[in-house]
């Protein structure tokens, strides 16, 4: 139980890396505000069964991260029930597949808007919960392609990799309060996401190029996320951790 | 009285001395109040008159004068 009576923020729960995150920080105690922008039955049972399974409090928070408004009231939302937030995983992001000369601006705008400015601004309304108590821990969910800078990823790494560098900085910035900044950069992940915006021809190239020759699965990113939440990451900071198989 | 509860929370999260506090002091007019100390002082402010101030008064918030200014927006009375 790495999360007893920790309370958490998670954006973009209710599928792949972030719905595993939900499972694995609940099953290590902590009470979690799950953020979603389209919640339905599916998502609420498999909430309500959580929270049976492993007696731990779920919050489902409507989450729009390209409504600024919404975003304001999320956060207010979840600082007017909970005053003392722990942990924040910045997990929710779209993906977006194209030529460098076939991205258009207005997709540009898009993907920085929802993948680093809506995250910018959440993570500003929940990190002064954490200056109040002096002590907490975000993890930004950034991606391999922000460093490997793979073909057809221009808008989407390039904002992965502008977390990469907010984290850093931030990491500078609230350390003093004990407030620890990581990201992880996650390869290939068999998520809807992933398959449904990725070749399969290249996965089938980057797979014979990973070390362990598999693609990654969400809960072995959700292990990773738990461990740099935990306190046994407590003098880590800073910090980017690939989790990718080895490429 | 929000004045004195103003003033305290000002005192109290910048660990000022409260002999030499003035109400003309301006941020980076005193080591206490730094950018770090800043940070320190808006969210003992949000704290203590259950507020959430956005980023852009946030940056604005450059004395105690203008800070009551700002608390007025967010319907604090003095």
């Amino acid at each position: 139980m790495l999360l007893k009576n920790k309370n958490a923020v998670v954006t973009g729960c209710n599928r792949g890396i972030g719905k595993e995150i939900l499972e694995t920080f609940s099953s290590n105690g902590a009470n979690i505000f799950a953020c979603v922008r389209n919640s339905d039955n599916n998502f609420i049972n498999f909430t309500k069964e959580l929270e049976k399974k492993f007696n731990n409090k779920i919050f489902i928070v409507d989450l729009d991260l390209s409504d600024t408004e919404n975003i304001k009231n999320a956060a207010n939302e979840i600082l007017s029930k909970e005053k003392s937030i722990d942990i924040l995983i910045n997990n929710a992001g779209i993906i977006h597949t194209a030529l460098f000369q076939m991205t258009s601006e207005v997709k540009l705008k898009e993907i920085f808007d929802i993948n680093f400015f809506s995250q910018t601004v959440f993570t500003q309304y929940i990190l002064k919960s954490m200056i109040r108590k002096r002590t907490g821990s975000i993890l930004y969910i950034s991606s391999s392609s922000a460093i490997d800078s793979n073909k057809g990823r221009s808008a989407y790494s390039s904002a992965k990799a502008a977390l990469i560098t907010q984290a850093k900085t931030l990491s500078k910035e609230v350390g003093p309060y004990n407030i620890r900044i990581n990201v992880i950069a996650p390869g290939l992940t068999d998520t809807d996401m992933m398959n449904q915006n990725t070749d399969k021809k290249i996965i089938e190239q980057v797979t014979s190029e990973i070390s362990l020759k598999r693609i990654g699965l969400p809960n072995e990113i959700a292990k990773a996320a738990l461990f740099l939440s935990s306190d046994y990451s407590s003098y880590i900071t800073g910090q980017v951790l690939r989790v990718d198989g080895g490429m | 009285m929000s004045l004195d509860k103003y003033k305290k929370v000002f005192i109290e999260s910048l660990s000022i001395d409260a002999t030499k506090f003035s109400d003309q002091i301006k941020y980076n007019d005193i080591p206490e109040w730094d950018s770090i100390g800043h940070m320190t002082l808006i969210s003992a402010l949000e704290e203590n008159f259950s507020i959430t101030i956005d980023t852009d008064d946030i940056v604005d918030f450059s004395s105690f004068e203008v800070g009551k200014k700002i608390l007025l927006k967010y319907g604090v009375k003095f």
